[in-house]
């Protein structure tokens, strides 16, 4: 089996033009599929509240991780990231304008955000999204609501990030929610971390890539893809019951190609970096959970019991947990988001710690259960919904 | 000293042999692992041990008379032969304990699901190494509450087709506790009548095609493991014809007692669970709800449906207060389409009768 290491836009679909000015968006950048912007958000319109970020949505074709080369559509950034995080600060106004290259009507939406919608963009033509202003701070998944849920499942999503304006505890713990969202259990655990005595080490710290990841999880029926590709359409309950998906994704990628390896390529390292948790004990970490897929995924992880913060209400607003659950296995259904927290503890049934013989770094796996999402056409175990995790080293070194 | 001795540890494991310290590329990530059959790296005296053998020559006829076959983990000195599910392991809160597990032919690994191990004891091929012939698993259990086994090599397959047992760590009392502590958050500490319910569902072409071959799909073939179709259901190995009756599963007990329900979801369908009376969480992924200051017990109304995706476990309390059956529903639904699984058929129901 060969490896994949491009993406390209063509389809037939597009003209030459077209395809020319995407290879050159899609040449290979520093800048991770999904890691979050250093600040000054690279990828917001802070730096210069007039401008709009602009958004173009374009076919590609895409390579799985199996080698199978499938018709998907994206949204990409100006600066030829597909599927960009979009990361702004609360109370932030908020411009975006989205062309839509592809030869069919396409659209735009924001969960729990709903003035930002524009419901159709008609091909070829550009689209500014109604101004808003970033609310409060959470998780947020956009895509495309034109025709649902197939634009969504062919690849026209991402991830919205607010950061929030005052995220604090009153204890004075950073959080990645606006104060007036906690509850005391959210504040207890983020005020727990460093002091607790289960929790030595530090706080979860705001603005650090290295303590805030996404996870976006997505699958692809290569088979519709395949069909949509030579124009037929299918999308509501017809879609749901025909879709049978042979390739799982986190942030659009798969098995090998989600955690850093010794043979990792350099071009894929960024990307791989941006999913995979590294550090020492005692540095929690912030997991963005998103589901932008039709399978009810059964997220599970290994090493450390995950507290789950986070989920969405009804209208999409995502709340703060009053019971929050330090749980190995949750429910991931279509569209959840659920921010949680991998607190990098002693993994607690180590019966000495740290171990003396067996040598750090400690790998720990985290894959949904129900297994079928683990694999990649139709066989290839491990090479779908998984990733783990890496703890460099103990807090007291002996 | 050469370079390569660094490597060896003082047991004698050469960690180049594994994940930890072996070039780990795109094949020993899928299609060839590490296997190895090592000394037990930073090994204890064991104050429990298990022995855990692989057979693949289970048998199982449904209700309609198809038969299934399945694999298991047999417990050589009970003299059971592929038992279904695999047999339980209980231990208690503080014990170490020593898992040794027995291959047969092919490889395979034991993963103890929500046990939070070394890496090297935590059964995962990829980031250290499949089991070839033999290796005893070490870890200390800390939390009481609800786990359970199961391989993980071609984990599609070899969880399907049974590899799987449940797990109980006891608090140092024994069971009958709960925990050794009431807390405030938390008072509940003991119980009289208690069922685990390890929940299943079976696709017969993945149990008697697919099973030909312990490696399918591993390398490269489409042998559609994304691809399942359950239309047999069990609660611990019980079909939903005999669940209402079968001791194993419906359960007998006495007004004013205290029944725990533990359920595991087994099967690769969200389960959704209706209970005909309140009931209480007290444990959720094999943690003590109310333990720490941020979450508490949750009573969820009669009729409440609670849904568990695969893997899940949670732990619930019933008071019997009056005479009758109390009955619980288990519906298995399809991952996509939240349908009840085989066009409906995809349902269990089972009772507690109080007298
Ligand atoms: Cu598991
Ligand atoms: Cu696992």
């Amino acid at each position: 089996m060969e490896r994949r290491d491009f993406l390209k836009i063509g389809a037939g679909a597009t003209t030459v033009a077209l395809a020319a000015t995407a290879q050159q968006m899609i040449t290979p950048t520093d800048t991770p599929l999904s890691s979050p912007a250093p600040t000054p958000m690279s990828l917001s319109g802070s730096s210069d509240l007039a401008q709009s970020l602009r958004l173009v949505i374009e076919p590609v074709e895409k390579e799985m991780i199996d080698g199978k080369i499938v018709y998907m559509v994206f949204y990409f950034h100006e600066s030829g990231q597909p599927q960009p995080v979009l990361r702004y600060r609360e109370g932030e106004p908020v411009s975006i304008s989205v062309t839509n290259n592809d030869l069919v009507p396409h659209g735009f939406a924001i969960t729990g955000i709903p003035q930002a919608t524009v419901p159709e963009i008609p091909p070829g033509q550009t689209r500014q999204v109604p101004d808003f202003v970033a609310p409060v701070g959470g998780s947020y998944l956009y895509h495309d609501p034109y025709e649902p849920p197939l634009n969504r499942i062919l690849g026209l999503h991402g991830a919205f990030i607010v950061d929030p304006a005052l995220g604090t505890t009153v204890a004075g713990s950073a959080t990645p929610f606006s104060r007036a969202m906690h509850t005391p259990q959210i504040a207890a655990v983020f005020d727990a971390f460093g002091r607790h005595p289960r929790f030595p080490g530090e706080r979860w710290k705001a603005g650090d890539p290295a303590r805030d990841k996404l996870w976006l999880f997505s699958q692809t029926d290569s088979a519709i893809n395949a069909r949509v590709a030579a124009g037929y359409r299918i999308s509501g309950q017809a879609l749901i019951d025909a879709f049978l998906p042979d390739h799982f994704h986190i942030n659009g990628l798969s098995g090998f190609d989600t955690a850093v390896h010794d043979t990792t390529a350099s071009v894929d390292r960024a990307a791989a970096q941006a999913i995979e948790p590294v550090g020492k004990q005692g540095q929690p970490t912030l997991l963005r959970v998103m589901n932008a897929g039709l399978c009810t995924h059964s997220a599970h992880i290994h090493g450390n019991h995950l507290f789950e913060c986070t989920e969405a209400d009804a209208s999409g607003v995502p709340y703060c947990e009053t019971n929050v659950y330090e749980r190995d296995v949750w429910i991931m259904r279509p569209m959840d988001r659920k921010d949680m927290i991998l607190p990098f503890e002693r993994p607690p049934d180590v019966p000495v710690w740290p171990p003396r013989e067996e040598p750090f770094p400690l790998k720990y796996v985290m894959h949904c259960h129900t297994e079928m999402s683990q694999t990649a056409g139709g066989g290839n175990y491990p090479q779908g919904l998984v990733t783990h995790w890496t703890m460099t080293s103990p807090i007291y070194a002996f | 000293m050469t370079m390569g001795d660094e490597s060896i540890s003082p047991s004698g494991i050469d960690w180049t042999k594994t994940a930890a310290q072996g070039v780990t590329n795109f094949q020993t990530f899928g299609c060839n692992v590490f296997k190895a059959s090592l000394p037990t790296p930073d090994r204890l005296t064991p104050d429990i041990s298990f022995v855990r053998q692989v057979t693949t020559s289970g048998n199982l006829v449904a209700p309609d008379g198809v038969r299934l076959r399945y694999w298991a983990f047999e417990d050589p000195a009970s003299g059971i032969k592929s038992p279904y599910p695999s047999p339980l392991m209980r231990v208690r809160e503080g014990q170490i304990v020593h898992v040794t597990l027995l291959t047969a032919k092919h490889a395979h690994t034991i993963h103890h699901h929500g046990i939070e191990p070394t890496t090297m004891h935590d059964g995962v091929g990829h980031v250290s190494f499949e089991v070839a012939n033999q290796f005893t698993y070490q870890w200390k259990a800390s939390s009481p509450g609800t786990f359970f086994y199961h391989c993980h090599r071609n984990t599609p397959l070899h969880f399907e087709m049974g590899m799987f047992g449940g797990l109980i760590v006891d608090p140092p009392e024994g069971p009958g506790y709960l925990y050794s502590t009431p807390m405030q958050n938390a008072p509940y500490q003991r119980y009289q009548v208690e069922r685990l319910w390890v929940c299943d569902d079976m696709d017969a072409r993945w149990h008697n095609v697919l099973s030909n071959n312990h490696d399918a799909g591993m390398c490269g073939e489409n042998v559609g493991l994304n691809r399942f179709e359950p239309k047999y259901f069990l609660i611990n190995g019980v079909f939903p014809t005999k669940t209402m009756t079968d001791q194993r599963v419906a359960a007998k007990a006495r007004v004013g007692e205290t029944i725990l329900i533990r359920l595991l979801n087994a099967s690769y369908s969200i389960l959704r669970v209706t209970f005909q009376v309140p009931v209480t969480c007290v444990s959720c992924d094999g943690h003590r709800l109310g333990k720490e200051s941020w979450n508490a017990p949750i009573v969820f109304p009669a009729g409440t449906p609670i849904e568990l995706t695969s893997a899940a476990r949670l732990d619930f309390l019933i008071t019997a207060t009056q005479r009758g059956a109390i009955n619980a529903t288990i519906e298995y639904l399809h991952w996509i389409t939240r349908r009840v699984q085989d066009n409906g058929r995809g349902v269990a129901k089972t009772q507690i009768v109080v007298s």
